[in-house]
C-alpha cells in the first residue's frame, strides 16, 4: 500500500517564517516535500476565506506561520492572526474539518532548523489524521 | 584604478553603517558602505535576540517610503538598496582632501573566491581538508578554510581563510563556477629581485622560486639590484643584509624611495636580527632569519604574493566620510586570566552565549555544558570583566553589559522552562534607558537572582568540572557556590586598527583608543567632513547606535548639501524611483503571454529535478509561451546570457526562477527599463529553498522535488497573470518643517533641518528660547553649556530659514505627512495656519517634584537644580558648610516614576566635585542605589571615590530617613559594608528627583502620538525606530523622548532631524508597488479597515464620503483587506484573486485525486 503522502498548505509571512524557511534552504537543512509554501506579507493578511479554499481543495492540513508575539514587522498582524485561527478552530468542525487540520506557529526569521523540525512534526501529524475531509466531496 | 564619485562613505556595515547609508540613501544620496569583514551585519550578525522584546525585529529600519528602492527583506541577512553600494572586505587606506571633496583610497581584500561567480553551492567546503575554529561562533565549533563568513547572509559567497589554507587545491579543482583562484597562473608575472653576494643563496633561491613558478632575477650587489629595479618593474625584492659595497639596509632605503611600492624581505644572520627588525622600520616588509629552507621561504613568498594581487586599490571621490565600525570586546584570556577562560571548558563569554543560545549556533539553541554536553543547570555571569577595572586600563563602564547579562538570563530562563538556575554577581545594575528598569524589574520576577558583589576569581573542580565561585555576602559571610557554567560580560575595547583609521581620517582618540567626538556634538570629529556614528565613540545598545548613527547622517548630509546645494537633493533619486508611465508599453490589452527563465544553478536543477517534466508541466498552460534555461543567473555572465536571449522574446510578462530572487531586484529594474516593460511584469521566485531543501526520503523521487518547483512557477506565474501595472503616482512634500519646543533639543533639530534649505517654524510656550539650558551651566566633563546655548540662538535669530514663534503653542494639527496642516496660537493670541511635511516634537522635560525626605520642611533641603542655581553661578559660597549628604533615586526606579533618570548620577558627581573644589574641607556623603555613571563617565566615579566622597548603598526597601528641626537635618542610613546605621548630621541635603517629560495630554491628541507607560514620548520601536513616532512623519528628541545629558539630546535631535529630512529634502515621495488600494464603489463606509490599519494610515474624508488611504503610510501589511466585508480594500500586489489563483496552483502537478486514491489502495 502507498503511503498517505498528506499535503500541507502554509501561508508564512514574508519577514519571519518565510525567511526561516530561505534559511533553512540555506542551511541545507531539508523540509519534507508535502509542505508547500505560500507567501504572504503579513499573517494578518490571510483571509480565513484562504484558508478554507485550501482545505476545499484538498489540504490535509493547512498552516499559517508567522513572527513570533510582539516582534510583527506590521506592528500587531500576527494578533490578528491569532484571533482569526481561534475563530476558525471554532468553526471548521461545523463545515466538517478537524479543527487540528489548521495550525498556528510563530517561527522567527533565525529560527531555521525549528522550521524544518516543525514541518516534519506537521507531516507526522498529518499522516496520523489521514486524509482531509475535504477531498472526497471534491471528487465525486 | 577605477575612480568613480559617491556623496558619501561609510566605513563600518555593523547596524549603525546601515542605518546612516539607508538615511543618506533615502535622501537620494549615493553611498559606498564598506567593511573590513566579509558580511555585513556587525555584532548583530551573531545576536538573535535583542532586550527589550526578546526578538530581533532588525527589518524596521527597512525605509517606510520609496520602499521599492530598497529590498524587503530580512536585513540580518542582507541589504540591497539602489543608492547603496556595498563592499565588503574592503578598508580605508587613505583619505585626502576636505569636506566636501576627499579622495578616499580603498583596499579590497582577497577573499579568493569571485563573489560574482560563487554560487554556494558548498562542494568546495566538504572537499577542505583545513579545519579550525568558526569565528562566527566564537569559537564554539569549527569551519573549513573554505567558508560562509556568515551563515545567513545573502548574497552568500565562501571565502577563504589563507591562514588556515593548505593551499591543496582542491576546491579549486571541484568549483563548478570557476570561482576559486589561488592565482597559480599570475605567478610569472610577479617579479621577484633576488640580492645577495653569495651565489649559492642566490642559485638556490632562484631554483626555489623558480619551481613554484615565479620570475626570479639575480643581483650579486646593491649597486647592481638598484640598476636592475630602474629596468624592470619588480614586485619583490628578497636581500641579504651584510654585503660588502653596499649593506642591505642602504639598498632598502634607496630602493623605497625610488620604487614606494616595492615590498622587501630581509635576509639575515641570526646576528644581525636586530638591524633586520630595524630595516622593518624603515619599509621592509618582513626578514627571513638563515639559514633557511623552501618550507619557509614559499609560504612567505607566496602570502606576499597573493596580497599583492590583491591590494587592487580603488579610489572613491566623496563629500564625506562616516566611521561606524562599533568596537571589539575584552579578551579575558589576557594577560592575568583570573576566570579560566579559555581553560575552564564551561567558562564563556557573553557573545559566546548568545552563540549558544541561537538556532543557527554550535549547539543550536540547546544550553549544554561544553565539557559534557550535559543540560546547564546553574548559570553565572560575572559582569565588569575588563570594564570598571583599572588594573586592566579600563577606567570606564562598558555600557550595555548589564543589560546583555539581564538579556540572557531572561532567555535562559525562558527556553528551559524556568528549570535554570541564574545568578548575575554584580557591582551596579546600570539599567539607565528608557524603558531597562522595567526590564530589570522583569528580570526579578522571572526569578533571576542578583548578587551584588565583584568576585576575584573562580575555580574548576578537579573531578566535575563544575565552577566554584566564593564570595562575600552583604552580612559579610564567606559563601562558595557552584555553577555548570560561567558567563563573563566582558567589556568593550576599541575597534580593530582604531589607531590607524584615526590617523588616515585625521580624527582624536581618547585615552582608551576609541574615537573622541567633540564636545556637545556626538557624531563630530576634528575632521569637518569625517563623522562617528555608533559604537565607534563606545559601546551602545541598538537604539543609542541607531540614534548616533542618524546623527552621524545629519551631519553628513549636511556636508553634502552644503556642497551640492540642489533643492531638493534628489535628481538621481528621481531617476531611480518607479517608473513612471508613458515610456513603457502598455499590455493592459494585450494577452498573457508569460516567458520563463530558469536557472540550473550549476546543473543542480538537472542532478535534482526532471526539466523534462518541469518543461511540459508549464508547456500545459497556454499562456506560458516560452521557456529557456540559463546557468549560473546569479553570475554577471549568466545574466547577460539572460538578458541578450530575451530580447529575441516575444512575451509580455517573465517569471525567472534563481536563487535569492531578491538579490535582482535592482538588474530587473534595469531589464525592465531595456525592454521598455513595468518592472512588475518581470517576477523573480526562488529555487534555492527548493533545490537545497528537499528532504531525504523525497531525494530518490527525483519528480517529486520536479513538481515542488512546478509549484513555485505555476504560483510566480498566477502573480505575473494578475499584476497590476499601474503606475505609481508621485505624492508632493509640503517642504515646511514645524519644530515644537524651544530648547537645545528643538533649536538644533530646527538649525539642522534649515541648513539644509528647508523652511522651519519653531514654537516655543516661553518667553525665550533655552529650555532647561538657561539653567545648566556645565557638564560633568566640564564644557560650559553658556557658550553653546548662546551660539545656537543667534544662529537661529540669523537663519533666514527659521521661523521662531515665542510664547505660542499648537492649537491643532491635522493632515498627514508629507502634508499636516497645522494651527499655531501667537502671544496675540492670534492663529497662524501652516503646512508642514513633517513635525519634530521637543517639548522637554522638568525636574521632578518630591515631597519625600522632609523636602520643603526646610531651606536645608534641596534639589539639584536649586543647588545649581545657589551655587552653579558665583553668587553663593560654600565655605559655610562643613556637611553635605545627597540622596539619589528620589521618586526615580521606584513609584511613581519607575525609570532611571540618567542624569541625576552624573550630576551628583559634579555638584560633588564642585563644592568640593570651592571647598575642600567639606564632608561629602552620596547615598545610592545603583551609580549609573555609564561610558566614560565612570572615570568621574572613580575620582570622586579618590577624592574621599563617601558613597552609601541603599535598597529602596530601606530607604534613608531625614529628620529636621529649626537648625539641623539628620539623615539616618544603613551602612552596608560596616554593617552599622549611621547618623549623619548636614548642612545640606540634596535630593535627586529626576526628570519628568512635559508633553501634555492634548498636544499629543492633536499630533496623534502615543505616550509610554511614564508619560514619555512612545516611539515606533525602541530599538529600530527610536526617534520616529508610529505615525509616520512626526519625530521626538531631547527630554520628552527619555532622560539624557546635553549630548546625548543633541543626538537625538540631530537623528530626528535627519529623519524628517528623508521626507523634506524631496520635493515628491512615492509609494511602495504593493500598498493598499480602494475600490470606491464597492465600499459600504462600514470604516471597519480604519482602526485595522497599524500605521493610521486610513480615514474618512467627510467632504467626499470616501476611504482614504495615505500611500506613504501605508506599509502593505494588508490587513485592511482581511477586515473588509465587500472586497473594497484591497492589497495591490496581494489582492484576493491573486491569492486564490496562487492557492490553486500550490496543488498544481498533485492532483487530489491521486493522493487520495494512494490513500485508499
Amino acid at each position: 500500500m502507498a503511503e498517505f503522502n498528506p499535503i500541507i498548505i502554509a501561508f508564512v509571512c514574508n519577514w519571519c517564517t518565510y525567511t526561516a524557511a530561505d534559511l533553512a534552504g540555506t542551511s541545507r537543512i531539508g523540509y519534507p516535500e508535502n509542505v508547500r509554501l505560500i507567501r504572504v506579507m503579513c499573517t494578518g493578511m490571510v483571509d480565513p476565506q484562504y484558508i478554507i479554499k485550501a482545505f476545499l481543495e484538498g489540504a490535509d492540513m493547512v498552516l499559517v506561520s508567522g513572527c513570533h508575539p510582539g516582534d510583527c514587522h506590521y506592528i500587531n498582524g500576527n494578533y490578528k492572526a491569532r484571533r482569526r485561527i481561534k475563530l476558525l478552530h471554532a468553526i471548521l468542525p461545523t463545515i466538517g474539518i478537524e479543527r487540528d487540520r489548521l495550525k498556528l506557529t510563530w517561527i522567527g526569521a533565525s529560527d531555521g532548523i525549528q522550521f524544518a523540525r516543525t514541518m516534519q512534526e506537521l507531516v507526522v501529524q498529518a499522516k496520523g489524521m489521514g486524509p482531509g475531509s475535504g477531498r472526497p466531496e471534491i471528487m465525486t | 584604478m577605477e575612480k568613480r564619485h559617491k556623496n558619501a562613505l561609510v566605513v563600518g556595515a555593523g547596524i549603525s553603517g546601515i542605518r546612516t547609508a539607508l538615511d543618506l540613501a533615502q535622501q537620494g544620496n549615493t553611498v559606498e558602505l564598506i567593511d573590513r569583514h566579509p558580511a555585513m551585519g556587525g555584532l548583530l550578525a551573531q545576536l538573535d535576540y535583542q532586550f527589550p522584546t526578546n526578538h530581533c525585529g532588525m527589518c524596521r529600519l527597512l525605509p517606510l517610503t520609496r520602499r521599492d528602492e530598497g529590498s524587503q527583506y530580512c536585513l540580518r541577512k542582507g541589504m540591497f538598496h539602489e543608492n547603496i553600494h556595498i563592499r565588503l572586505s574592503c578598508e580605508l587606506k587613505n583619505l585626502e582632501g576636505e569636506a566636501g571633496n576627499y579622495t578616499a583610497r580603498l583596499r579590497q581584500k582577497p577573499t579568493w573566491v569571485d563573489p560574482d561567480r560563487c554560487v554556494g553551492c558548498g562542494l568546495c567546503e566538504a572537499v577542505c581538508p583545513s579545519e579550525i575554529a568558526d569565528c562566527f561562533n566564537e569559537g564554539l565549533s569549527d569551519r573549513k578554510a573554505i567558508h560562509l563568513p556568515v551563515p545567513h547572509a545573502i548574497p552568500n559567497a565562501y571565502v577563504i581563510d589563507l591562514a588556515s589554507c593548505t593551499r591543496c587545491g582542491e576546491c579549486e579543482k571541484i568549483c563548478p563556477a570557476d570561482a576559486i583562484q589561488l592565482s597559480q597562473s599570475r605567478r610569472r608575472d610577479f617579479q621577484i629581485l633576488v640580492v645577495d653576494d653569495e651565489l649559492s643563496i642566490r642559485d638556490s633561491l632562484k631554483e626555489w622560486l623558480d619551481e613554484e613558478d615565479f620570475s626570479v632575477d639575480m643581483a650579486a650587489s646593491g649597486g647592481e639590484a638598484l640598476d636592475m629595479l630602474g629596468k624592470k618593474p619588480y614586485a619583490l625584492m628578497l636581500t641579504d643584509i651584510k654585503m660588502p659595497e653596499m649593506e642591505g639596509t642602504e639598498l632598502l632605503e634607496l630602493a623605497k624611495t625610488s620604487y614606494p611600492d616595492l615590498v622587501v624581505v630581509m635576509m639575515t644572520a641570526y646576528a644581525t636580527v636586530e638591524t633586520a627588525v630595524q630595516a622593518m622600520k624603515m619599509g621592509a616588509l618582513d626578514y627571513l632569519v638563515k639559514p633557511f629552507d623552501p618550507q619557509t621561504l614559499i609560504p612567505m613568498v607566496v602570502r606576499i604574493f597573493q596580497d599583492t594581487e590583491a591590494a587592487k586599490d580603488l579610489e572613491l571621490q566623496v563629500d564625506t566620510v562616516v566611521i561606524s565600525t562599533g568596537t571589539t570586546f575584552y579578551d579575558p584570556a589576557d594577560p592575568r586570566n583570573l576566570f579560566g577562560y579559555g581553560i575552564y571548558p564551561n567558562v564563556l563569554t557573553h557573545i559566546e552565549l548568545e552563540r549558544m543560545l541561537s538556532h543557527t549556533g554550535p549547539s543550536q539553541g540547546q544550553l549544554v555544558r561544553l565539557d559534557n554536553q550535559q543540560q546547564v543547570r546553574k548559570i553565572a555571569w560575572l559582569q565588569c570583566i575588563g570594564s570598571r577595572d583599572t588594573q586592566v586600563h579600563a577606567d570606564y563602564c562598558s555600557g550595555i553589559c548589564c543589560m546583555i547579562a539581564l538579556k540572557e538570563a531572561i532567555l535562559v530562563k525562558k527556553m528551559t522552562q524556568n528549570s535554570t538556575d541564574t545568578a548575575i554577581f554584580y557591582m551596579d545594575m546600570r539599567t539607565f534607558g528608557k524603558s531597562f528598569q522595567a526590564y530589570y524589574d522583569d528580570a526579578k520576577k522571572d526569578g533571576v537572582r542578583f548578587v551584588r558583589c565583584r568576585i576575584h576569581s573562580l575555580a574548576q573542580d578537579r573531578e566535575t568540572r563544575d565552577l566554584v565561585i566564593q564570595y562575600v555576602s552583604k552580612s559579610g559571610e564567606h559563601l562558595t557556590e557552584t555553577f555548570d557554567m560561567v558567563v563573563l560580560s566582558t567589556g568593550q575595547r576599541p575597534g580593530h586598527q582604531m589607531k590607524e583609521l584615526s590617523d588616515i581620517c585625521g580624527v582624536d582618540l581618547n585615552p582608551y583608543g576609541f574615537i573622541q567626538p567633540q564636545p556637545f556634538f556626538p557624531a563630530a570629529t576634528g575632521n569637518p567632513g569625517v563623522f562617528v556614528g555608533g559604537s565607534a565613540t563606545g559601546l551602545k545598545d541598538v537604539a543609542e547606535s541607531v540614534i548616533h548613527a542618524s546623527a552621524a547622517g545629519l551631519n553628513a548630509s549636511g556636508v553634502i548639501w552644503s556642497h551640492h546645494r540642489q533643492a531638493p537633493l534628489t535628481a538621481q533619486g528621481q531617476e531611480a524611483g518607479p517608473v513612471m508611465d508613458e515610456t513603457v508599453r502598455d499590455v493592459s490589452r494585450e494577452p498573457v503571454n508569460i516567458f520563463t527563465v530558469i536557472c540550473s544553478c550549476g546543473h543542480r536543477l538537472e542532478q535534482e529535478v526532471d526539466p523534462g517534466h518541469i518543461m511540459s508541466g508549464l508547456r500545459d498552460d497556454p499562456e506560458m509561451v516560452g521557456q529557456l534555461v540559463i546557468d549560473r543567473l546569479c553570475t554577471a555572465e549568466g545574466w547577460e546570457n539572460m538578458v541578450s536571449a530575451l530580447e529575441k522574446v516575444d512575451a509580455n510578462r517573465f517569471l525567472i526562477a534563481a536563487c535569492h530572487p531578491y538579490v535582482f531586484a535592482r538588474k530587473i529594474k534595469t531589464l525592465a527599463r531595456k525592454m521598455n516593460l513595468h518592472p512588475s511584469l518581470f517576477h523573480a521566485v526562488d529555487t534555492a529553498r527548493l533545490f537545497w531543501s528537499v528532504d531525504s526520503p523525497a531525494k530518490e523521487d527525483g519528480s517529486t522535488s520536479g513538481s515542488r518547483v512546478l509549484q513555485e512557477l505555476f504560483q510566480g506565474a498566477t502573480v505575473l497573470k494578475h499584476t497590476g501595472t499601474d503606475p505609481i503616482m508621485p505624492i508632493p512634500v509640503t517642504r515646511r518643517a514645524l519644530v515644537v519646543g524651544g530648547g537645545i533639543a528643538g533649536m538644533t533639530a530646527a538649525l539642522s533641518i534649515a541648513d539644509q534649505g528647508v523652511e522651519v517654524d519653531l514654537v516655543e510656550r516661553d518667553k525665550s528660547l533655552g529650555g532647561n539650558c538657561l539653567w545648566l551651566t556645565r557638564t560633568l566633563e566640564g564644557d560650559a553649556i553658556g557658550p553653546l546655548l548662546n551660539d545656537t540662538i543667534s544662529r537661529i535669530g540669523q537663519h533666514p530659514g527659521i521661523n521662531v514663534h515665542t510664547q505660542s503653542s499648537i492649537k491643532d494639527i491635522t493632515g498627514q505627512v508629507p502634508s499636516f496642516f497645522t494651527v499655531i496660537e501667537t502671544d496675540e493670541k492670534q492663529l497662524v495656519n501652516r503646512s508642514h511635511g513633517a513635525v519634530i516634537l521637543a517639548t522637554g522635560g522638568s525636574e521632578a517634584r518630591t515631597d519625600s525626605y522632609g523636602y520643603g520642611t526646610s531651606d536645608r533641603i534641596m534639589t539639584q537644580k536649586e543647588v545649581a542655581a545657589k551655587w552653579g553661578g558665583d553668587g553663593a559660597n560654600p565655605a559655610d558648610l562643613g556637611t553635605v549628604v545627597m540622596i539619589l533615586c528620589v521618586g526615580s526606579r521606584m513609584q511613581p516614576r519607575n525609570y532611571c533618570s540618567r542624569v541625576c548620577c552624573p550630576t551628583a558627581l559634579k555638584q560633588a566635585q564642585d563644592l568640593r573644589q570651592s571647598n575642600p574641607d567639606l564632608d561629602i556623603y552620596i547615598i545610592y542605589r545603583d551609580m549609573m555613571t555609564h561610558g566614560f563617565s565612570e572615570a568621574y566615579f572613580t575620582r570622586a571615590r579618590r577624592d574621599n566622597i563617601m558613597f552609601i548603598s541603599y535598597e529602596p526597601e530601606h530607604p534613608p530617613e531625614v529628620e529636621t528641626d529649626q537648625n539641623r537635618v539628620l539623615v539616618r542610613v544603613n551602612e552596608p559594608t560596616l554593617g552599622v546605621p549611621l547618623e549623619i548630621e548636614t548642612d545640606l541635603l540634596v535630593l535627586a528627583t529626576g526628570v519628568t517629560p512635559q508633553l501634555p495630554d492634548e498636544l499629543s491628541a492633536t499630533m496623534g502620538v502615543e505616550k509610554d507607560g511614564n508619560g514619555f514620548f512612545l516611539e515606533a520601536d525602541a530599538k529600530w525606530r527610536p526617534v520616529d513616532s508610529l505615525k509616520q512623519g512626526i519625530y521626538a528628541c531631547g527630554l520628552v523622548h527619555s532622560p539624557r545629558s546635553v549630548t546625548d539630546t543633541i543626538a537625538t535631535a540631530q537623528a530626528a532631524a535627519q529623519r524628517a529630512l528623508s521626507i523634506l529634502s524631496n520635493e515628491t515621495q512615492y509609494s511602495g508597488q504593493i500598498a493598499a488600494q480602494i475600490r470606491h464603489s464597492l465600499c459600504s463606509r462600514c470604516e471597519r479597515c480604519i482602526p485595522a490599519c497599524p500605521y493610521v494610515a486610513r480615514w474618512r474624508d467627510p467632504e467626499d464620503d470616501h476611504i482614504h488611504v495615505n500611500d506613504m503610510m501605508c506599509q502593505g501589511c494588508g490587513a485592511c483587506a482581511v477586515v473588509c466585508p465587500n472586497g473594497a480594500a484591497i492589497l495591490e500586489g496581494f489582492t484576493g484573486k491573486r491569492m486564490l489563483g496562487v492557492i490553486d496552483a500550490a496543488f498544481q502537478g498533485t492532483t487530489v485525486k491521486e493522493v487520495f486514491l494512494e490513500a485508499e489502495k
